[in-house]
């Protein structure tokens, strides 16, 4: 699982690759944590090469949501699988994420 | 040209501004942090030093009047601004907390004008805090109290001898119009808070049919949790976590779904309740999936409904783009949600 952050504007852009499993989730959940303090941005989850995702990876998605709403950014998850789209679906999901 | 007695006043202020600056920091930090704590919708929390420049005018125009710089009761100013009539008073009662107010000297403009007369509306404390020699004066108003205050300044009269008559009648009739639409401002919100009581006592009641379906009484509806049964069942499927969700884009689906009334949304719920659950089981049982949004019931409770009365993947990509806007992830949502739920019961 790798994950890589670049800023471009006002977009902060995580890029997610690999299966974000209960394994990975640890370190994902590192190296996502610039993007908890990001004040007033939009933080883009790129998810055009993330092949899995696990109830852990839900969470780390939800906490990066949670601290976004604090810091009065927004987060868009784009690009997912159609087996990613099925597990938003059947979560509920797609009722707490913009899916672009 | 001041005269002698001016000026002296004049440089007393002068040495007296380090502990202006210190008064004024001190009434804005008790206001700010005061009216913050409140919960009343305060607008704006100005305060100022009177300058040099603006004293100096005073003194030229009333400086007689003044024995010493203690006299003067504006030097240090503070103004708040609410939206409405009703919050000036409460907030009127909170500055009486906070600040020794001098009586003899503070006025309601509000109440000064005659019956067949109308201007300047604003309350005016003058008021005291331990430790400092100087009063100052907080400024009580609305917004729209403080629009004509502020355009009427505008207009550089200080007095009211050498304002044009036609000018201040003019100003005069603009005022009597705010002052009836900050009444009924008031008025609208005290109307809209009894609605809301009367819709929760409504729902509390269990009289859904006889309350409208808007913004306010479906908020009213999903405080009552109708939708908790169903996601603690749907969460008991993989002993889930259910993390809350916003549910008010849901309106727009019931609305939709010729809902008009809070009866007719807990009649859809009732009837598609069982249906939604066996749709979750069918996409979660054969996961390990243990975190859930609120919204899953509801979000199921439509799909179910949409897909029984026949409205197929085009109704489903409605459903999608009510909640989420035009997308073009909706068709394949739309699609995918289709082909999983083709062979439950409620499909055939």
């Amino acid at each position: 699982m790798v994950t890589t952050i670049e800023q471009e504007g006002n977009n902060l852009i995580a890029r997610l690759s690999g299966r974000l499993d209960t394994a990975a989730a640890v370190q994902t959940a590192q190296d996502v944590k610039p993007l908890m303090e990001a004040e007033d941005k939009v933080i883009i989850l790129d998810c055009t090469n993330l092949d899995y995702i696990s109830s852990s990876g839900l969470r780390i998605f939800l906490s990066i949501r949670k601290e976004a709403a604090t810091h009065r950014s927004k987060v868009i998850v784009r690009s997912i699988n159609n087996d990613i789209r099925q597990v938003f679906m059947m979560t509920g999901f797609i009722s707490l994420f913009e899916i672009q | 040209m001041l005269d002698l007695h001016c000026e002296m006043i004049l440089e007393e202020y002068r040495e007296a501004l380090p502990e202006l600056e210190r008064l004024e920091a001190a009434v804005a930090e008790l206001l700010r942090k005061t009216l913050g704590e409140s919960g009343l919708v305060v607008t704006a929390i100005a305060t100022r030093i009177k300058t040099e420049e603006s004293l100096a005018g005073k003194l030229e125009r009333k400086g007689q009047k003044y024995t010493s710089l203690e006299d003067i009761t504006d030097l240090v100013g503070a103004r708040v601004i609410t939206f409405y009539t009703d919050d000036v008073d409460r907030i009127a009662s909170i500055a009486e907390k906070l600040f020794e107010i001098d009586w003899a000297n503070s006025v309601d403009k509000r109440r000064l004008h005659q019956l067949d007369s109308f201007g300047y509306n604003s309350l005016h404390y003058i008021c005291r805090l331990p430790g400092f020699a100087y009063r100052f004066e907080v400024q009580l108003r609305t917004t729209l109290q403080h629009a004509w205050a502020s355009i009427n300044h505008d207009s550089g009269y200080k007095s009211d001898i050498d304002i044009p008559r036609e000018y201040m009648r003019r100003m005069n009739r603009l005022a009597g119009m705010l002052e009836m639409a900050d009444d009924e401002f008031s008025r609208i919100r005290a109307e809209l808070t009894d609605y809301r009581r009367r819709v929760q006592k409504l729902v509390q009641n269990g009289k859904l049919d006889d309350v409208s379906l808007d913004g306010d009484t479906f908020r009213s509806y999903l405080q009552a949790k109708p939708l908790d049964r169903l996601n603690r069942r749907i969460a008991a499927i993989n002993q889930a976590e259910i993390q809350d969700a916003p549910l008010e884009g849901y309106l727009r689906v019931f609305r939709a779904l010729n809902c008009k009334t809070l009866g007719d949304v807990n009649r859809l719920i009732n009837k598609y309740e069982e249906d939604a659950y066996l749709l979750a089981r069918h996409q979660l049982g054969n996961t390990d999936i243990d975190i859930l949004s609120s919204a899953i019931g509801l979000q199921n409770i439509c799909i179910v409904c949409i897909l029984s009365s026949g409205g197929g993947k085009i109704g489903l990509e409605r459903l999608f783009e009510a909640l989420n806007g035009t997308n073009p992830q909706n068709a394949a949502l739309a699609e995918m949600t289709y082909e999983k739920a083709s062979s439950l019961p409620f499909m055939k």
